[in-house]
């Protein structure tokens, strides 16, 4: 919520509801508001705190989350608005603890460093991968447009993308 | 042969947390109970405060508390707290607002939407009064006083001066008289910010024995608590910074800030955790950039193209507040003179107070503005004379043992390997002349290269000085290593983990890091002054050998064979040449059954400047600085639509001498993160300020680099120092100093290309159309 709409709350404020989310292969009751964004939920309800919040506004892609495989900013997602669809989120990409070679390959190539686009950074390209197993450089940067990382200048991320594909 | 870590592309050892979602930052921690807090800031850029009425907001259902300039002890802080420079700012408005955004009140209640309603129903009179935002309006003797502020040794009849730093040597005057050519030029690059992806957030609980716990976005814990204590009026030893995980900084989270004053207070006032989580908007809008400054070059140089002497004078607006500006008056002639021998200098910096939102450091404080310029006029001085400006550069920078004029040697500077292989390795005289050719050619688009050189310091002396470290024998032979330091994510955890294997001869997997935890671990000089690999470093290095010597000394024992004839491999210690070993194990066992229950724990320490009592002044730059430099000299390559004004950068090319690499990923990550923030400060980034409002303050409008504007970085190290074992190693800076040296290169490049330089950032280049109109 922004600063500039917080007259007349009250009247926001509206009545919750429950609802059930399919998130990473579970079924979760949550009571939400209909105003309530998937992030807010996820984050909040579900204590699932891998999707970031870096703008709020859809700007960054650090709250990038999987909607039946595609990638989608959760901070612009109504929650009431997904009920039904297969949701993902980096907590669900290792699956039995064990890395995705995604994951392995970020890190071995030096592709985190803060680590707070990182979530984001891996859904968005685990979607890509899954759609596009040898995808071309230019189908990278398409498929990462929408996430800002500020400290690799996005060149290791690139490279950790290409070893994955390479391997496939 | 011993197997090496050190100066391995080690993977981060903090890798898995993050790329699972499992690492905690400060926005992620939820505790039962937890507050919201809400900060109001004030919605003029100058103005007294008449009154504040918080009654109504205290009395909505859900607030808990309410806290306003009253409740703050009247106690000021800042960046820098000396007598010359006391402190000036109060952690919340007192009588008066001298910014747009100005933090006013801030409030505790069960949920956001609450507290927001507490805000709107906090009822603040204000009686404006006249502002100022031009730095050469707020300088002249009638603007509105900002600060009753008075320089014993202002030079110039100015007003409103938080800082001034003169500094003056050799014979300026002689140099002119005798110059071949004499360049004058002023620059201005522009308002530029951090961009840190995770906000500014702060999470404070005051538990009942009266300890403050704190976990703050910050660069270094022991810092925060420095100024937590003394402006909450508690002891250092009852307030506990907790290690959080950083979602980047670039110097944006330094200072002390008035959302961590408010959530602790607040909760020391509820006695619940509170949680200030600062919104997009809001850090655009409100919180510190980096500082500007406009900067006037007069340069005299010979023939040749020697430099001979320069007068330099430099204006800073620091915005409300001093905030970093006084350092940044004072690194500024740091980086004047670090790469270039400069015979004579005159040199005025003033830090200048306006009605704007304050400033804070940003990587690189004072380099990237200062080498923009100097490396400009230096390729203009270059055309001017008709030299190339490799050559320029050759005849100019300084060389390995040369003193700077504040006494502090470079030792084994690098630089002129640095020019020397980045010309070579990018074929850049010819490719600069063919391009120079082209400019008058017909094609629309031009291709340019550029050269820049830079410098940075590594480590000064300024709060806390110094680093300690703990390494301790684990039962199983395995250590814990326990250092303050924060990973802001550099990567400075993987680096001490890598330094204790290479002394104990473990493997990354053996040593396990607890970091940045103001009570669990000791002093840290913190990861904010580009001294971290340096003084940190080396007090983990002893910490290992310490432990080492222990250990070595007890499967002495066991092994009747002197120490000296021990090594170690695979976590046991053998005698040399044979097989006759023991585990660490059991060594570890020995020594505590033979003395008594003492087990194994390691000590080291260590303090950058050994030998200086203070840091450099930053009223006159004299004094020491940093015992080791680091330099670099950077190529970058662009093409320019002539029809458009679009400037694309394909290439960043860095040679480097940062001491020894510890781990060469993790230095190319910091090279590669630097050429793409310099890239979009060159031709896209501008935060813009119009009347203390921000204009753009969002991702959308700030424009910096995405995907589609990634530089493609390549590098050669010029190693000039060695990593020796039971030495203390000299490691240089690598997280900084190269966002400087491509910033001037890629001016320069345009320049190549266009035949017109800019002296502005972000560099703009008018479309061929509007030209002929």
């Amino acid at each position: 919520m922004k600063r500039g709409n917080v007259k007349n709350l009250e009247k926001e404020k509206c009545s919750g509801k429950i609802i059930t989310l399919t998130v990473n292969g579970e079924e979760r009751l949550v009571a939400v508001e209909d105003r309530d964004t998937l992030l807010d939920v996820l984050r909040n309800k579900l204590s699932l705190t891998g999707a970031k919040e870096g703008c709020g506004t859809g700007e960054c892609g650090s709250c990038t989350v999987l909607l039946d495989g595609q990638p989608v900013l959760a901070c612009l997602m109504l929650a009431v608005g997904v009920v039904g669809k297969k949701i993902t989120t980096i907590e669900g990409i290792s699956a039995g603890g064990k890395l995705s070679p995604l994951q392995t390959a970020f890190i071995d190539h030096g592709a985190v460093q803060c680590g707070f686009c990182s979530s984001g950074m891996i859904l968005s390209s685990t979607a890509l991968l899954s759609a596009n197993a040898k995808p071309s450089r230019q189908d990278i940067r398409k498929a990462l447009e929408g996430n800002i990382c500020r400290c690799t200048g996005y060149n290791k991320i690139i490279e950790a993308i290409e070893s994955v594909k390479d391997q496939k | 042969m011993m197997e090496t870590i050190i100066g391995k592309r080690v993977p981060r050892i903090d890798g898995p947390a993050k790329v699972t979602g499992e690492a905690k930052y400060t926005v992620d921690i939820q505790m039962p109970g937890m507050l919201c807090a809400k900060i109001l800031r004030s919605p003029l850029p100058h103005a007294r405060i008449l009154n504040i009425d918080t009654g109504k907001a205290s009395r909505i259902p859900g607030v808990k508390a309410v806290i306003t300039g009253k409740d703050a002890w009247d106690v000021r802080h800042g960046f820098v707290e000396t007598p010359r420079y006391p402190a000036d700012q109060y952690v919340l408005a007192n009588d008066r607002v001298r910014y747009l955004g100005e933090e006013v009140a801030a409030v505790a209640a069960v949920d956001d939407d609450t507290a927001m309603e507490a805000l709107d129903a906090i009822d603040v009179s204000y009686e404006e009064i006249p502002a100022v935002f031009d730095i050469f309006e707020a300088m002249k003797p009638g603007a509105p006083e900002i600060h009753p502020v008075e320089i014993p040794d202002l030079i110039g009849d100015f007003k409103n001066i938080g800082g001034q730093c003169a500094n003056s040597y050799g014979d300026i005057e002689a140099a002119f008289a005798r110059a071949h050519l004499i360049r004058k030029d002023r620059f201005e690059p522009e308002l530029r910010t951090h961009c840190y992806l995770e906000p500014q957030a702060t999470v404070a609980h005051y538990d009942a024995a009266g300890i403050l716990h704190v976990w703050t976005s910050g660069m270094g814990t022991f810092r925060k608590r420095m100024h937590l204590s003394r402006i909450l009026n508690i002891p250092a030893s009852r307030v506990h910074v907790h290690k959080s995980w950083v979602g980047g900084a670039f110097g944006g989270k330094i200072d002390l800030f008035s959302h961590e004053f408010c959530t602790s207070l607040l909760s020391m006032k509820t006695g619940k955790p509170v949680r200030y989580a600062a919104e997009r908007e809001e850090i655009f809008s409100y919180f510190r950039h980096s500082q500007n400054m406009i900067m006037d070059f007069e340069t005299a140089v010979d023939r040749e193209g020697i430099l001979l002497g320069q007068r330099v004078r430099c204006y800073n607006d620091c915005g409300a507040y001093r905030g970093s500006g006084v350092v940044l008056i004072f690194t500024t002639w740091g980086y004047l003179v670090l790469p270039y021998r400069m015979p004579a200098l005159d040199y005025i910096g003033y830090s200048v107070y306006t009605n704007n939102p304050v400033r804070a450091p940003q990587r690189g404080h004072a380099a990237p503005k200062i080498r923009f310029a100097g490396e400009t006029q230096m390729d203009m001085i270059a055309a001017d004379l008709g030299i190339d400006p490799l050559t320029i550069r050759l005849r100019n920078a300084r060389r390995p043992g040369e003193a700077l004029p504040n006494g502090d040697n470079i030792r084994k500077a690098g630089l002129i390997e640095c020019i020397r292989q980045a010309a070579e390795k990018t074929d850049f005289v010819r490719k600069y002349e063919r391009n120079r050719a082209l400019q008058k050619a017909a094609s629309p688009i031009k291709h340019g290269i550029g050269m820049g050189a830079s410098g940075y310091f590594t480590g000064t002396l300024i709060y806390p000085n110094n680093s300690a470290a703990v390494v301790k024998f684990n039962d199983d032979g395995t250590v814990h290593l326990l250092t303050g330091a924060l990973d802001i994510g550099q990567g400075a955890e993987t680096i001490l983990a890598q330094i204790v294997a290479q002394e104990l001869s473990l493997g990354m997997e053996d040593i396990q890091v607890v970091a940045g935890d103001t009570d669990a671990t000791p002093v840290d000089i913190g990861s904010w002054i580009s001294g971290l690999t340096l003084v940190t470093g080396n007090a983990v290095k002893k910490a290992a050998e310490d432990a080492r010597n222990v250990l070595l000394a007890s499967a002495s024992k066991v092994l009747q064979a002197p120490s000296g004839d021990l090594e170690m491999r695979s976590r046991r210690v053998f005698i040399k040449g044979t097989d006759r070993s023991i585990s660490f194990e059991q060594a570890v066992a020995r020594h505590i059954r033979d003395n008594d229950g003492d087990p194994i724990v390691g000590k080291g320490y260590s303090r950058g400047l050994k030998k200086a009592e203070f840091g450099p002044s930053l009223k006159n730059a004299k004094g020491t600085w940093s015992e080791s430099y680091a330099f670099d000299a950077q190529i970058a390559e662009v093409e320019v639509d002539t029809r458009t004004g679009q400037i694309k950068i394909t290439k960043a090319f860095t040679a480097h001498d940062c001491g020894f690499p510890i781990n060469p990923l993790l230095v190319e990550g910091q090279i590669d993160g630097q050429a793409s923030m310099a890239a979009g400060q060159a031709i896209a980034e501008e935060v813009v300020v119009k009347e203390g409002v921000t204009l753009n303050p969002s991702f959308l409008d700030y424009k910096l680099p995405t995907v589609h504007e990634m530089v493609e970085a390549q590098y050669v190290d010029v190693i000039t120092e060695a990593y020796e074992k039971d030495r203390e190693f000299v490691t240089k800076e690598v997280g900084e100093g190269y966002v400087s040296g491509i910033l001037g290169a890629i001016s320069n490049a345009v320049a190549n290309a266009t035949g017109k330089w800019s002296t502005k950032l972000p560099i703009k280049i008018a479309p061929d159309k509007e030209e002929e109109e």
